[in-house]
C-alpha cells in the first residue's frame, strides 16, 4: 500500500521536506527512507510527521521495538494532523495493533473536536477491530456537525451490526426496532436518496421478519425513485414469504412474458402453481395458472412465442421442470408424456449448443433407472447418429458428442471390456477428426472434437478400476497429452491429467499438469484438494512445501486485505455487502485446507528442512469451513453411480485428519517449549499438557480405526480417499509409535529417568517392528499385483510417505533429546567420571534409537532405489502411427520416466541428510 | 436460461469452470473485494439452471465530467455456456447500470488479436475508440483497442469519435 496521503494539505516547505521519504518508503528502500528522515529530523527534530515515518520505516526495517518507542512518544503529544496520524496508522496496521489507531484518532478528535476528517478515521479505526457499539457513537457525533446522508447510515449499520452479534434477543429486537425507527424518521422528513440505503432498510426490516411492511416499502414511489426499474424483482421473495400465490403467479408470467430465458423467473412462478395446485380455487375467473394443465398451456405459449431466429432453452427447460415437480407425488406422463422423450426432445433442439448435457444432468436423473437404461440410445440416436458416426462437419461434432454425453448418463454402466471398446472407438473418432480438420482449437478455445478424447478418457478410467489395471489409465493419460497438445486450452485435458498422473504416482508428471493450469490466489484453496494436497502423500516434498508455502501466503494476505474493504464498504455505503464481506472473511479464516496446509507443512519441513523448530500454525478453527470446489471434474456416472453425499463425507474425514494432524503438530510444539532451560518443577504444566496431548491424539486414532476401516471408491471426479484411511490402517504402529516417541522427550525434559528409559526401550522395539513391517508391506505390494507394479504405486508411496513423514519427526526430536541431555555431555568431554550410571544409561539408549531409526533410514533407502519402473504402454501409436506427424513428441513415457527418478533421487538425497545429522548426534 | 443475480464471495470458490480458461485472469481476493465493496450492481453472475457459473461482469463508473462512463473490467463466459448469447445479455445489464448513473459512455479495453470479441463488442454497438500500444504486457506485448459505445446522455455522441492516433498506456486515464 501506498503511504503518502492522498492528498497532501500542507503545499510548502513540511511536504517538500518529506517527498522523498515518502519516495523511498513506497519503493519499499526503508533504508534510504530512515536516512532521509533522520535528515529532516536534524533540521526540525520536533517534526511529528518526519518522526512516524521514521518510525514506519524503522518498523519495516524490523526494528520493532525502536519503531513503538517513537510511537509512545509521539502517541503522549496527541498529534492531530492528517499526515503523522496516517503513517502512525500505517505502521500500527502493519503490525496488527488496530486498537492503537482507535486510541490515537479518540485523542485527536478531542483536540479537533469538529475535523470531519478525523472522526471519519476514528470510525474506521473502530470498523477494524470491530467495535460497533463505537462505531454507532462516532458516526453520530460526526453526523451531528456535519450532517450528511453516508453518516447517518453508517451509525444505522453500525447498531444493524450489533444487533446480529447480540444473544440476547430482547436486546437484538430493541436495537433492530431502533434502526429502522431512525430510517423511518429519514423517510418521513424525505432524507432518503441512495439505493443502498433503501437497501439498507430492507434489510432491517428483513431481520424482522416484517416482510409486509418491506413489500410495502419496495412497492412505494420512494423504491421505484431510488432503485428505478426493479420493483417488480424486488417484490418476488416477498410474495414469496407472505404466501400471495395468486399475486406471485400473475406477476412472474407478466416478467416471463418479456423475459422467456429468465431461470430465477421461472422457479417462483412454479413454487406458486404448485401452491394454487393445492389450494381452492376462489376465482374461476383468475388469470393465474393454478393447475398444471394451465401451466403447461403457460409454457407452450412461451415456446410459440418465441422468434424462429433464436431458440431460448428457458421454456423447453421450464417443461422439464415442470415434469420433475410433478412427479413427486404424480405421474405428469398424461399431461406431459414421459420424461425420457422430453429429454430427447430437449437434445434434439439444443445438441448443437455445448451446454445441452449440463442442462440435461439434473433432468436424465428424475425418470426412472429402468426407463432410462431401456431408452437410453434413443439420446444416442435422436439425430440419427449412432457410437460409429463419423460426421463430417464441427457443427455435427459437437451433436454427435452430445449425444453420446446423454447417452453415457443415462445408458446402465458397461462392463471392462465394453468400456474399452467404447473408449476405443471414441479416441478413433477423435484422431480421424484431427486428421481430417475438424478441429477448431486455438492456443485459447477448445472445441468439440477435444470432447471424443475427454470422454474416452474417463471411459477408459471406469475399464481400469474394473479391471483393476492400470494399463488402460497410461491409454488415458497418453490420449489426454495429444488433446491438450491439439487443444491447450482445454482445461478438462488438463485437470483428468493432474488426477490421472497422481493416479500412477508420479507427482512431477502431475505438476507439470498442474502448472498448465495456472491457478493463483483463490484457487489455491477451491482446488487444493487436486493436487497440493496429493504432493505429500506422493513423496515429493519440495514440490508441496512450493505449493503449501504459496497456500499460506494466500491464507495470511486476506484477513489484512478483507478489513480494508469492510472500511471500503462504508465509503461507498455498500452495506449489504459489508455484511458480505464480514462472512467471506470469516470464512476463509476457518479455512480447512488452510489449516491442514499449515500443519502438512510444519511436519513436512521437519523432513525435508533442516533440523529447525517447526512454524507454529494458528489455531485450528472452531468450525473449519469446506472450501473445496468439487465440482470442476465433471464425471459421466448414470445417477445411480453418482456419489451424492461425497462432499460431506470427505470433508469429515478430512477433518478427522487435521485434528490428528494438529495434535501431533502441538505435541512437538510442546516438546519444544519443555526442551528449553527452565528449571524442571516450571514445567510441569506443560508435561501434563503434552501427557494429554498424547492421550488424545492416541484416542483419536483408535476412534478413527473404528470409523474408517471399510476402504473407499476412488473416484475420477472426487478427491482420492482421505489420507486418514491409509494412516489409521496402517500396519506400522503409528499410534504406539509417535505416543512413546513424545514421551522420551517429555520424561526427559523433567528429568523423569525411568520412564525415559522405559520410553526410549519401547521406542526402538516399536521401530524395529515397525520396519519389519513395513518390508513385509513392500514386498507383498511390489509381488501381489501380477506384475502391474503402476496399479499400487500411488497406495504404496502413500503408506511410505506416512513412514518417512514420522522419520523426519523423530529425527528432529532425536535432536531435541540431545540438547536435552546436552548440559550433561558437555560436562561429560571435561569430567568424564562424573556422569552417573543413569546418565551414562540415558546416552546410551539414545543411541540405540538413533541406530535404530538410521536402519529405518537404510531401509527406506533400499526401498526407494529399487522403487519399480513404469511399465509404459499404449497403443495409441501403433493404432494411429501418423500422429507423429503432427510434431507431437509422445511426452507419457519420458514423463513418467523422469518423476519417478526425481522422486527417487529427492528422498534418498533427503534421507543420507537425516541419517547424517542422525550420525552427528552419536555420543 | 440463466439466473441473473449479482456476483457474491462465496462464487469464487465456484467459478473455477470460468477462470480456468485461458483468457480469464484470476485476479487477487483484494480485487474481487474492492469491485463488490465499491460497485455491488456492476458486478453480476449468470447461473445455470444446475447451479454453475456460465458466465459474469464485473465493471464499475469512473471518470469527470463529460468522461464519467461505464467501464468493463472483465466479461467472461465458461466454454460449455457459448454461443447463447450470454455476454450480451451481461453486456446489456452493465449499460443498464451505466443509463441509470447517467454516464456518458461505456468503454472497455480488449486484446487486438481477440477476433472473436471485437467482433462480438461491434455487434453490439461498440466501435474502436483508439489503439493503446503494449497495453498488456506478456512476451511480446500487446496492444489493446479502447473500445467505447454512447449512452443516452452523449446526445451529439462526442464521445465515440474515434482518435486518429494510438496512445501509450499512460496517456489513458
Amino acid at each position: 500500500m501506498a503511504v503518502r496521503p492522498l492528498h497532501m494539505h500542507d503545499g510548502g516547505i513540511v511536504e517538500r521536506r518529506l517527498r522523498p521519504i515518502y519516495d523511498w518508503l513506497d519503493n519499499g528502500n526503508n533504508k534510504k527512507a530512515l536516512q532521509e528522515a533522520e535528515k529532516v529530523l536534524k533540521k526540525s527534530p520536533t517534526l511529528q510527521a518526519a518522526r512516524a515515518l521514521r518510525a514506519l520505516a524503522l518498523f519495516r526495517l524490523g526494528k520493532g521495538p525502536e519503531a513503538f518507542a517513537v510511537l509512545d512518544a509521539l502517541a503522549e503529544e496527541k498529534p492531530s494532523d492528517d499526515t503523522t496520524l496516517q503513517a502512525m496508522t500505517i505502521t500500527y496496521r502493519e503490525s496488527q495493533q488496530f486498537h492503537k489507531v482507535c486510541a490515537l484518532y479518540e485523542a485527536a478528535v478531542k483536540v479537533e473536536p469538529t475535523s470531519e476528517e478525523l472522526y471519519s478515521h476514528l470510525f474506521m479505526s473502530y470498523v477494524r477491530v470491530g467495535d460497533h457499539r463505537s462505531q454507532q457513537r462516532a458516526a453520530m457525533a460526526l453526523y451531528k456537525f456535519a450532517p450528511k446522508n453516508p453518516y447517518y447510515f453508517w451509525a444505522v449499520m453500525s447498531i444493524v451490526l450489533q444487533a446480529k452479534s447480540a444473544d440476547d434477543t430482547a436486546k437484538k429486537g430493541i436495537l433492530l426496532s431502533l434502526a429502522q425507527r431512525m430510517v423511518d424518521n429519514f423517510i418521513t422528513d424525505k432524507k432518503m436518496e441512495a439505493e443502498q440505503e433503501a437497501r439498507l432498510y430492507i434489510m432491517i426490516l428483513e431481520l424482522q421478519e416484517k416482510w409486509e411492511d418491506i413489500l410495502k416499502f419496495v412497492q412505494s414511489p420512494l423504491y421505484g425513485q431510488l432503485v428505478p426499474g426493479s420493483t417488480a424483482q424486488a417484490c418476488i421473495p416477498y410474495l414469496k414469504k407472505l404466501g400471495h400465490w395468486r399475486k406471485l403467479n400473475l406477476l412472474c408470467k407478466e416478467l416471463l412474458w418479456d423475459n422467456q430465458d429468465r431461470w430465477d423467473y421461472y422457479l417462483p412462478y412454479f413454487d406458486s402453481v404448485f401452491h394454487l395446485m393445492k389450494e381452492p380455487t376462489s376465482d374461476s375467473e383468475s388469470t393465474a395458472d393454478d393447475t398444471a394443465e394451465k401451466c403447461h398451456e403457460f409454457i407452450c405459449q412461451l415456446v410459440e412465442s418465441i422468434s424462429s431466429g433464436r431458440r431460448l432453452r428457458g421454456p423447453y427447460l421450464a417443461r422439464l421442470e415442470l415434469w420433475k415437480r410433478l412427479s413427486v407425488d404424480g405421474d405428469p406422463t398424461a399431461l406431459l408424456g414421459s420424461g425420457m422423450a422430453l429429454c430427447v426432445q430437449y437434445l434434439r433442439v439444443f445438441a448443437n449448443k455445448p451446454c445441452a448435457v449440463p442442462d440435461l444432468r439434473p433432468y436424465i436423473a428424475m425418470i426412472p433407472q429402468q426407463e432410462r437404461e431401456e431408452h437410453s440410445r434413443d439420446f444416442l440416436t435422436c439425430l440419427g447418429f449412432d457410437e460409429n458416426s463419423e460426421p463430417e462437419t464441427t457443427d455435427d461434432i459437437q451433436r454427435h458428442v452430445s449425444c453420446i454425453g446423454a447417452w453415457r448418463l443415462s445408458a446402465a454402466p458397461l462392463d471392462a471390456a465394453a468400456c474399452v471398446r467404447l473408449a476405443d472407438t471414441l479416441r478413433r473418432h477423435y484422431v480421424r477428426a484431427v486428421q481430417r480438420g475438424l478441429l477448431t482449437a486455438t492456443a485459447t478455445e477448445l472445441c468439440a472434437t477435444d470432447l471424443y478424447g475427454i470422454l474416452a478418457a474417463h471411459h477408459y478410467f471406469y475399464a481400469a478400476m474394473r479391471q483393476q489395471s492400470s494399463a488402460p489409465v497410461m491409454e488415458a493419460v497418453c490420449l489426454l497429452e495429444l488433446v491438450l497438445h491439439n487443444s491447450p486450452a482445454n482445461f478438462h485435458a488438463k485437470l483428468l491429467l493432474v488426477k490421472l498422473y497422481h493416479f500412477l504416482g508420479n507427482a512431477a508428471s502431475a505438476d507439470s499438469a498442474y502448472a498448465r493450469l495456472e491457478t493463483k490466489h483463490v484457487q489455491l484453496v477451491s482446488l487444493g484438494w487436486l493436487h497440493a494436497a496429493r504432493l505429500p502423500p506422493a513423496a515429493a516434498p519440495a514440490r508441496a512445501l512450493r505449493l503449501l508455502a504459496d497456500t499460506a501466503a494466500f491464507h495470511a494476505h486476506h484477513a489484512k486485505d478483507c478489513v480494508e474493504h469492510q472500511t471500503y464498504s462504508y465509503k461507498y455505503g455498500t452495506f449489504e455487502k459489508l455484511v458480505e464481506l464480514m462472512a467471506w472473511s470469516a470464512r476463509l479464516e476457518r479455512c480447512a485446507w488452510c489449516a491442514g496446509a499449515a500443519r502438512e507443512r510444519a511436519l513436512l519441513a521437519l523432513l525435508a528442512g533442516p533440523p529447525a523448530p517447526p512454524a507454529a500454525p494458528r489455531r485450528l478453527p472452531a468450525a473449519p469451513a469446506d472450501n473445496r470446489d468439487l465440482n470442476v471434474i465433471l464425471n459421466w456416472d448414470p445417477p445411480q453411480c453418482q456419489d451424492t453425499n461425497l462432499k460431506e463425507r470427505t470433508f469429515e474425514q478430512e477433518m478427522d485428519y487435521l485434528r490428528l494432524k494438529d495434535a501431533l503438530v502441538s505435541a512437538i510444539a510442546l516438546c519444544i517449549e519443555l526442551s528449553d532451560g527452565r528449571p524442571i518443577e516450571n514445567k510441569q504444566p506443560q508435561y501434563e499438557e503434552l501427557k494429554t496431548c498424547i492421550e488424545a491424539f492416541s484416542t483419536a486414532i483408535e476412534k478413527c480405526k473404528e470409523k474408517y476401516s471399510a476402504p473407499e471408491k476412488i473416484s475420477i471426479s472426487g478427491p482420492f480417499p482421505s489420507r486418514i484411511i491409509a494412516f489409521v490402517n496402517s500396519e506400522v504402529p503409528y499410534r504406539e509409535l509417535y505416543s512413546w516417541t513424545l514421551r522420551i522427550v517429555g520424561a526427559l525434559a523433567v528429568n523423569e529417568v525411568e520412564d525415559a528409559h522405559r520410553c526410549l526401550q519401547r521406542g526402538a522395539q516399536l521401530l524395529r517392528q515397525a520396519a519389519g513391517e513395513l518390508r513385509a508391506a513392500t514386498t507383498s505390494t511390489s509381488t501381489s499385483t501380477g506384475g502391474d507394479r503402476a496399479w499400487n504405486m500411488r497406495d504404496h508411496l502413500e503408506k511410505l510417505s506416512n513412514y518417512l513423514e514420522f522419520i523426519g519427526i523423530i529425527t528432529y526430536l532425536l535432536g531435541v533429546c540431545n540438547e536435552l541431555i546436552a548440559p550433561l555431555n558437555t560436562k561429560k568431554s571435561k569430567k568424564k567420571t562424573n556422569q552417573s550410571p543413569e546418565e551414562i544409561k540415558t546416552s546410551e539408549l539414545l543411541n540405540r534409537l538413533n541406530e535404530t531409526v538410521q536402519d529405518s533410514i537404510t531401509l527406506l533407502v533400499d526401498v526407494f532405489e529399487n522403487w519399480p519402473q513404469y511399465e509404459f504402454k499404449t497403443t495409441l501409436h501403433e493404432e494411429f502411427p501418423t500422429i507423429d506427424l503432427e510434431k507431437y513428441q509422445r511426452p507419457v513415457e519420458e514423463k513418467l520416466k523422469n518423476g519417478r527418478l526425481e522422486m527417487i533421487n529427492d528422498i534418498s538425497f533427503i534421507l543420507k541428510k537425516k541419517s547424517k545429522y542422525l550420525k552427528s548426534l552419536i555420543q | 436460461m440463466t439466473t441473473i443475480r449479482p456476483f457474491n464471495c462465496e462464487d469464487m470458490l465456484k467459478f473455477n469452470n470460468v477462470n480456468l480458461d485461458p483468457l480469464t485472469e484470476t485476479y487477487g481476493l483484494s480485487f474481487y473485494t474492492q469491485y463488490l465493496a465499491h460497485w455491488p450492481e456492476y458486478f453480476q453472475v449468470a447461473e445455470s439452471p444446475n447451479g454453475e457459473i456460465m458466465g459474469y461482469i464485473m465493471g464499475k463508473a469512473e471518470g469527470h465530467g463529460e468522461n464519467w462512463h461505464g467501464h468493463v473490467t472483465a466479461l467472461t463466459v465458461s466454454p460449455d455456456y457459448r454461443r447463447l448469447g450470454l455476454a450480451a445479455t451481461l453486456m446489456k445489464i452493465l449499460e443498464d447500470v451505466s443509463e441509470k448513473k447517467k454516464a456518458y459512455f461505456v468503454d472497455l479495453f480488449v486484446r487486438v488479436s481477440n477476433k472473436v470479441a471485437i467482433n462480438m463488442y461491434k455487434n453490439l454497438g461498440y466501435i474502436v475508440y483508439r489503439t493503446v500500444l503494449e497495453y498488456y504486457s506478456g512476451d511480446p506485448d500487446e496492444d489493446a483497442y479502447d473500445m467505447r459505445k454512447a449512452c443516452s446522455r452523449d446526445v451529439n455522441k462526442k464521445s465515440v469519435v474515434p482518435l486518429a492516433h494510438p496512445v501509450r498506456p499512460e496517456d489513458v486515464d
